[in-house]
C-alpha cells in the first residue's frame, strides 16, 4: 500500500514559477524535484553533444549547479525547459571546446556523408531503419546533432531553438532539413525496390 | 516503400528517445551535494565574520592603547580580571544565544516548515 504524502503531492502540482520560488526560500525538496523533471531533458542534450556516456553525470551535475546557482537570476522572460536547456547546451559546447571535439563544424554534405555508415542489412525492416538511423544521427556534425534534439525529441520551437542555441531561425531550419536530406540520400534504396535487389545481391556475393 | 514512409520512419527515429539515461538517485544525489556545498559556504562566510568582528575588536583595542589612552585599556582588561564570574557568565549567555540562533531555532524552524 502506497503511502499518501502531502510534500510530494503539493510539489507534483507546482508550476515552474512556484517551484523557482519554493527553491529560492530555501527548499531542497523543490530543487530535487526540478532536477527529476528537468533531468531528462539536460541528459539528452548533454549525451547527444559530447557523446561520453562516462562523462555524462559529470557534465550534468555541473548544468544543475549552474542552475541552482543562477536561478536568482532567471526571470520569466522565457520558459524555465528554454533556460536550463540553454544551460546545457552552453556547458556541454563550452565542454567540447575544452577537449577540442568541435572542429566538425566546417564539414560539407559530401563529408558528412562519407562519415555516415551504410545500411548493410540484406533486407530491411523497419525496426532495422530505425536502429540504423539512430546510429547515424550520432555520427552527424555537432550543430545538427543538437537541432535535431531540440526540436524533434524536447519539442522546443524555432525561436525557442534560436534563443538557446544561438543559431539564427533560417540556419536551425537549413540544419534540421539537411540532416534529413542526408539521411535519406543514405537511404534512398529503400524506396526503390530495385534498388535494394541489387544491394542484396551485392551483399551476397560478398 | 514510398517515399513518404522513409520520411515518416525518418521522424520517428528523430523523435524516439537515445538510450542515455542517469542513475536513478542522481537528483536526490546532487541535492545532498548541493547543499553540503551551500552549507560549506555558510559556514566559511560566518566563520569569516565572527573573525572580521574578533580583529576588528582587537584594532580598536590596538589603537586606543597607542593613539588615545593606555590607561583606559589597562583599566578594561584588569576590569575583566576582576570580575571573572560575571564574565563568564556573560560569555555564557552569550554563548546560548548563538547557539540557539544557529542550532535551535533553525531545527524548530525545518520542523515547522515540514509540519505546515
Amino acid at each position: 500500500m502506497q503511502h499518501f504524502n502531502p510534500d510530494r503531492c503539493q510539489t507534483l502540482s507546482m508550476n515552474d514559477a512556484e517551484l523557482v520560488a519554493q527553491i529560492l526560500n530555501g527548499n531542497m525538496k523543490s530543487f530535487t524535484f526540478l532536477v527529476s523533471r528537468y533531468q531528462k531533458l539536460v541528459v539528452h542534450i548533454t549525451g547527444r553533444l559530447i557523446q561520453r556516456r562516462e562523462e555524462l553525470e559529470d557534465v550534468s551535475q555541473e548544468v544543475f549547479l549552474k542552475v541552482y546557482q543562477n536561478l536568482g537570476k532567471y526571470r520569466n522572460e522565457c520558459k524555465l525547459s528554454t533556460w536550463i536547456a540553454t544551460i546545457a547546451y552552453n556547458t556541454s559546447i563550452n565542454y567540447l571546446r575544452k577537449f577540442k571535439k568541435n572542429d566538425e563544424t566546417g564539414l560539407d554534405d559530401k563529408a558528412i556523408l562519407d562519415k555516415l555508415t551504410d545500411f548493410k542489412q540484406d533486407d530491411y525492416e523497419t525496426i532495422d531503419l530505425h536502429r540504423y538511423i539512430r546510429e547515424q544521427i550520432e555520427l552527424l556534425p555537432v550543430h545538427y546533432r543538437t537541432v535535431l534534439t531540440l526540436y524533434h525529441l524536447e519539442e522546443f520551437s524555432y525561436q525557442e531553438i534560436e534563443q538557446i542555441t544561438g543559431m539564427p531561425e533560417g540556419t536551425v531550419k537549413n540544419y534540421l532539413f539537411r540532416a534529413k536530406a542526408l539521411l535519406k540520400e543514405k537511404l534512398q534504396f529503400v524506396v526503390n525496390e530495385s534498388s535494394l535487389k541489387l544491394v542484396k545481391e551485392i551483399n551476397n556475393e560478398k | 516503400m514510398k517515399n513518404e514512409e522513409l520520411d515518416y520512419i525518418i521522424e520517428e527515429s528523430f523523435r524516439t528517445e537515445p538510450d542515455i539515461r542517469l542513475p536513478a538517485d542522481f537528483a536526490r544525489k546532487l541535492t545532498l551535494s548541493v547543499t553540503r556545498r551551500e552549507q560549506w559556504k555558510t559556514d566559511v562566510r560566518e566563520y569569516l565574520y565572527l573573525t572580521a568582528v574578533l580583529i576588528s575588536l582587537l584594532a580598536v583595542a590596538t589603537l586606543t592603547y597607542y593613539l588615545i589612552d593606555k590607561d583606559i585599556v589597562i583599566r578594561f582588561f584588569s576590569f575583566i580580571t576582576q570580575n571573572a564570574v560575571t564574565v563568564v557568565f556573560i560569555v555564557f549567555i552569550l554563548n546560548f544565544i548563538l547557539f540557539a540562533d544557529r542550532v535551535l531555532l533553525r531545527l524548530l524552524f525545518n520542523r515547522w516548515k515540514r509540519a505546515s
